[in-house]
C-alpha cells in the first residue's frame, strides 16, 4: 500500500513478524480474522437484501392496507363493475373505467412513441456516426431526466389551453393531451433499450443482408429489427410501465372524469386512470376507511399490472442476450 | 425501376428516422421552452415603486427615503388622475352623495346643540335652521334620486335659490348649495336614466384602479399582502391598463352563428370630460405614476412567499427539496454502494444474486405512486408512530424517496465498480491488501467518478419526483422546513399546488412558472453535471 511506502517502519521486530506470517491463514490459526471475514460478509449480505426487503414490504403492506376491501365483499366488484362511487351510500367500488382509463392513455401515447422511438433507436444505430450520436444522447437524457410534474405543469398550462384554443376541444385537458405528454415521457426508455437491443444484432448479419444486395432501410426493417425483435419488444413494454405507472401528468392533464370516453375512439374527452384516482382521492379518504382500502386495491392493481409487466421484460430481454450471445431462441 | 423505388423508399425511411430525432429534440425545446422564458421573468423583470414598496413593507429590504422620494414623485402624477376619477364617480355615486348631505345635516345637529347649550342660540332659533336645512337636504336627495333632467334641474335650482341659505351661511350645512352647484354641473353632462350602469361601470374602474396603484392613502389597510400593493411589475400593470382602456364584450354577428368577442374602448361607455381625462392619463402617464425599472429579484430564491404565492419566491420550497434529497441520499448511498460491491465481489451464488437482481429491476419498475402508498403504509402509519413520529414528515418522504432511487445509485455504482480495470485489483491483492483494503483503498477510488454520476443522477430524480411525497412529507402551506419530523413545502408540490389547487395562481403566472422553472433548472443543472462527469471519464477509461 502506498501509505505503508512512505511511512518508516517504527519497529523492526514487529516487521519482521510480519515477514514470518504465512501467506495463507486457515481458520484455526487465525480465528479473529476469519471470524471478522464471515461476519463483514454477514454484513454486507444484509445490507446488500435491503433490496429485497424493501420489495417484500412494498408488496406485503400494500396488500395488508387492500385486503379489508378485497374481504368486505367488494372485491369481485372491482374487476367487474364500471361505477366508482365511494362516498355513495352504500359505496361501489368498480375500478373498470379508470382501469379502461389508463389503457387508453397508454395505448394513445405508445401509439406515438413507438413509431418516432424506434425509427430514432435505428437512427443512432444504423444511420448517424458516432459524434452525432453522442449529441443526441444528451437530448434523450434531459427528455428523460425533465420531472414528472414539469411535464405535468407543461400539459395543464401550456398545451391544454393551446389545444382547446387551436382544435375546439370542449377542454384541453383529456385523454389525448395526456397521451401526448406520456408518449414524450416514454421515448427516451424506449429509444435507449431498443437502440442497445439494435446495437446487440452483430455486424454479420448485417453484412449479410447489404452482400445480398439489400438497401439499408430493407436490411434494418426486415433483418435487424426482427433479429432484435424481443429486445425492442421489452422497450416497448418498458416505456408502457413508464406511461402506466406515471402519475403527475395524468393526474394533471386526463381530465379526471371517471367514463370511457363515448364513442369509444374519441380521445377528445376526460378520462381518468388509476394513478390519478389515487393520488386525487386519498387526501379525501380518511385514515382507515373503507375508500382507502379501496384506493389501496388501486394500487395492488397497479402494482401488479407493473410487476407482471417488469417479469415480461425481463424474460425477453435475458432471451434477447442469450440469443446476441449466438445461442439459440428456445 | 423496381431499383429506383427501393432507393427512394431507403431514402424516405432514412429521413422518416432523421425527423423523429429532429421531433425528440423539438419536444424538448417546445416544453422547455414556455417554462424557462415565463419562468425568467419571475426573477427579471421591469418592477414598479409598487414593487420596491412591496419588498420595503413585506420583506423590509430597499432604501426607505429613496423610496419616500419616488412615492412623492408617483403620487404629484397620480393626483390628476385621481382627481379626475374623484370628480366623475362623484356624479355617479349616488350614495355617496347622499351620504354627504347627510353628513351635512348630521354635523348641523351637533353643532346647534353645541350653540345651544352654550346659550348662544335661542331654542326657537335652531329649531328653525333644522327645518330650513332639513328642507334643503330633502329636496337635494329628491335631485339625486331623480332619473329625469328636467326634475332634477329644478329641485336643484329651488335649493340654489332657497332664501334659508343666507341663514345657514356659517354653518355646517352651508356645503348643501355648493353641493348643489357641482351636481348641477353633472346633471348638464350626463344622462341620468343611464346613471346606474355608469356606476357599475365605474365600480369595475374603480377595481382595477385599485389593483394598478394600490390603495389610497386614506383606504384602510387590507389583510392579505396581495391587496396592499399596487401592480408589481410592468408587465402586470400593462395588462391592467388594457383592461381599463378596453372592455370586451360578446356580440351576437347573426341568428344561428357563435357570440364573436369585440373589443371596444372603456371610454365610450363613460362619457365626460373628466372621465377623458382620466382615461388620457392612464393611457399616457403610467410609466410616471410606476416608475418602471429593469430589475433581478434573484432574493426568488431565497424569499419566503406571501398568501397562495402572490408576492416573494420559493424559499421554503427549494430548502424543503434539499432537504428531502439529501436526507434520501443519506439511505440511498451507503446502501447502495454498498449493495453494488456486494454485486460485483462477494457474491458466487447465483441463485441469492437472481434474486436480488430481480428485486432490483421489480423496485425499478414500481410506479411512483404506488411507493407514495408504501410510504404511507409502511413509514408514515407503521414504522414511525413507534418512534413518536406521527403524521407526514421529512423523514418519512425522504425514506420513501431512498427505497425509491435505491436502483439508480444501485445500477450507477455496479457499472462504475465492474468498469475498474482487473489489473488494479489483482496488483493490490499482489501487495498482501485483504479483499475489503483493496475494495476501499483502490477499487472504490477508481469506481469514485462513476458513482457519483450515478448519485447525481439518483439526486435529480428524487429532487423532481412528486407522487411518493403526496402523502409522506408535503404540504402546500406551512412554515421553513427545519425538523425532519415536520412536512415541509417542496419545490415539486408547490408547483402542483399552482398550478391546478391554486385560485389566485393564474393572476400570477410569473410565480407559476418561476417554481417549476427553479425546480426544472436544479434537476437539469445536476443531470448536465453527471454528463459531463461521464464524457470526462469516458475519455479517461479510452486513454486520452
Amino acid at each position: 500500500m502506498s501509505t505503508d511506502v512512505r511511512q518508516p517502519v517504527k519497529s523492526p521486530t514487529t516487521a519482521a513478524a510480519d515477514f514470518d506470517r504465512p501467506l495463507l491463514l486457515t481458520p484455526g490459526e487465525d480465528l479473529a480474522g476469519w471470524a471478522l471475514r464471515k461476519l463483514g460478509g454477514a454484513l454486507l449480505t444484509c445490507v446488500a437484501l435491503t433490496c429485497v426487503l424493501a420489495v417484500l414490504f412494498i408488496f406485503v403492506f400494500i396488500i395488508k392496507e387492500a385486503m379489508p376491501l378485497l374481504t368486505s365483499g367488494h372485491g369481485w366488484e372491482l374487476l367487474t363493475s364500471m361505477k366508482w362511487y365511494p362516498t355513495a351510500e352504500p359505496p361501489v367500488f368498480g375500478a373498470l373505467a379508470v382501469i379502461a382509463g389508463s389503457a387508453y392513455v397508454t395505448i394513445g401515447s405508445l401509439i406515438v412513441a413507438v413509431p418516432i422511438g424506434l425509427l430514432a433507436a435505428a437512427f443512432l444505430s444504423d444511420i448517424v456516426p458516432f459524434g452525432v450520436r453522442q449529441v443526441t444522447k444528451p437530448i434523450i437524457e434531459l427528455l428523460a431526466a425533465i420531472p414528472s410534474v414539469a411535464y405535468g405543469f407543461f400539459a395543464v398550462l401550456v398545451l391544454a389551453p393551446w389545444m382547446q384554443r387551436t382544435w375546439g376541444l370542449s377542454t384541453g385537458t383529456n385523454a389525448l393531451n395526456a397521451s401526448i405528454i406520456l408518449a414524450v415521457m416514454a421515448i427516451p426508455t424506449i429509444v435507449s433499450i431498443s437502440e442497445d437491443a439494435l446495437s446487440a444484432v452483430g455486424r454479420d448479419l448485417r453484412e449479410g443482408a447489404y452482400a445480398l444486395g439489400s438497401t439499408r432501410a430493407e436490411t434494418l426493417v426486415k433483418v435487424v429489427i426482427p433479429a432484435a425483435g424481443s429486445g425492442i419488444l421489452a422497450a416497448v413494454i418498458l416505456g408502457m410501465m413508464r406511461a402506466v405507472g406515471e402519475t403527475m401528468v395524468v393526474w394533471m392533464a386526463s381530465g379526471n372524469a371517471g367514463q370511457v370516453p363515448c364513442p369509444w375512439w374519441d380521445l377528445g374527452q376526460s378520462v381518468r386512470t388509476l394513478t390519478a384516482t389515487i393520488a386525487g382521492e386519498m387526501g379525501e379518504a380518511p385514515d382507515g376507511s373503507i375508500h382507502r382500502h379501496a384506493l389501496f386495491a388501486l394500487g395492488l392493481v397497479l402494482l401488479a399490472i407493473t410487476f407482471g409487466m417488469n417479469i415480461a421484460s425481463e424474460a425477453l430481454l435475458a432471451r434477447a442476450r442469450r440469443r446476441s450471445r449466438g445461442g439459440k431462441p428456445k | 425501376m423496381r431499383m429506383l423505388a427501393r432507393h427512394i423508399l431507403d431514402k424516405l425511411f432514412t429521413c422518416l428516422a432523421g425527423l423523429s430525432v429532429v421531433l425528440m429534440a423539438a419536444a424538448l425545446v417546445v416544453i422547455l421552452g414556455p417554462i424557462v422564458w415565463r419562468g425568467a421573468g419571475a426573477m427579471l423583470f421591469r418592477g414598479t415603486v409598487e414593487f420596491r414598496r412591496m419588498q420595503l413593507g413585506e420583506f423590509h429590504r430597499g432604501d426607505t427615503g429613496a423610496l419616500a422620494a419616488e412615492t412623492a414623485r408617483t403620487d404629484v402624477a397620480r393626483a390628476k388622475m385621481y382627481a379626475a376619477l374623484d370628480a366623475f364617480s362623484e356624479g355617479i355615486r349616488v350614495d355617496r352623495l347622499q351620504e354627504q348631505a347627510k353628513d351635512a345635516c348630521r354635523l348641523l345637529d351637533a353643532q346647534l346643540q353645541n350653540r345651544q347649550d352654550t346659550g348662544r342660540l335661542s331654542t326657537g332659533e335652531a329649531r328653525k335652521l333644522n327645518r330650513a336645512a332639513r328642507d334643503l337636504r330633502n329636496r337635494l336627495m329628491e335631485a339625486f334620486e331623480a332619473t329625469d333632467k328636467a326634475q332634477a334641474l329644478q329641485a336643484l335650482q329651488d335649493v340654489q335659490d332657497s332664501p334659508d341659505a343666507a341663514a345657514l351661511a356659517g354653518t355646517a350645512a352651508e356645503t348643501l348649495v355648493p353641493l348643489a352647484r357641482r351636481y348641477r354641473k353633472i346633471v348638464e353632462e350626463v344622462d341620468l336614466a343611464d346613471r346606474p350602469k355608469y356606476a357599475a361601470e365605474l365600480e369595475k374602474v374603480s377595481e382595477l384602479v385599485v389593483k394598478l396603484f394600490g390603495p389610497r392613502a386614506k383606504d384602510s389597510v387590507a389583510d392579505l399582502a396581495q391587496f396592499r400593493y399596487g401592480a408589481t411589475r410592468w408587465d402586470r400593470a400593462l395588462a391592467l391598463q388594457e383592461q381599463i382602456l378596453w372592455t370586451d364584450t360578446w356580440v351576437s354577428p347573426g341568428a344561428g352563428r357563435a357570440l364573436r368577442q369585440v373589443r371596444a374602448p372603456r371610454a365610450a361607455m363613460l362619457p365626460g370630460p373628466e372621465m377623458a381625462e382620466f382615461f388620457r392619463t392612464v393611457r399616457d402617464d403610467l410609466p410616471a405614476m410606476l416608475q418602471p425599472r429593469a430589475t433581478f429579484y434573484w432574493q426568488y430564491l431565497t424569499d419566503n412567499s406571501t398568501t397562495g404565492h402572490f408576492f416573494g419566491g420559493v424559499g421554503p420550497e427549494a430548502l424543503g427539496t434539499l432537504l428531502l434529497t439529501v436526507l434520501a441520499m443519506l439511505l440511498a448511498v451507503p446502501v447502495g454502494v454498498t449493495t453494488a460491491a456486494y454485486l460485483v465481489e462477494c457474491t458466487r451464488e447465483s441463485h441469492l444474486l437472481r434474486v436480488l437482481r430481480t428485486c432490483i429491476n421489480t423496485l425499478a419498475g414500481v410506479p411512483s405512486i404506488v411507493f407514495g402508498l408504501f410510504g404511507l403504509a409502511f413509514f408514515v402509519l407503521w414504522l414511525l408512530p413507534k418512534f413518536g413520529v406521527r403524521g407526514v414528515s421529512v423523514l418519512a418522504g425522504s425514506l420513501t424517496l431512498g427505497v425509491l432511487v435505491l436502483p439508480v445509485v444501485i445500477r450507477a455504482s455496479e457499472e462504475a465498480i465492474r468498469a475498474v480495470p482487473m489489473s488494479y485489483k489483482e496488483a493490490s491483492l499482489a501487495l498482501g491488501a485483504g479483499g475489503l483494503r483493496t475494495f476501499v483503498t483502490v477499487t472504490l477510488p477508481a469506481a469514485l467518478p462513476g458513482i457519483l454520476t450515478g448519485v447525481i443522477l439518483a439526486m435529480s430524480r428524487a429532487a423532481g419526483e412528486t407522487a411518493p411525497i403526496l402523502f409522506t412529507a408535503a404540504v402546500a402551506v406551512g412554515p421553513w422546513p427545519g425538523s425532519p419530523f415536520k412536512p415541509c413545502r417542496t419545490l415539486s408540490y408547490g408547483a402542483l399546488d399552482l398550478a391546478t389547487g391554486d385560485r389566485i395562481a393564474p393572476e400570477v403566472p410569473h410565480n407559476q412558472f418561476g417554481m417549476i422553472l427553479v425546480l426544472v433548472l436544479l434537476v437539469l443543472a445536476l443531470n448536465v453535471t453527471a454528463i459531463v462527469i461521464r464524457s470526462r471519464l469516458s475519455r479517461k477509461l479510452r486513454g486520452g
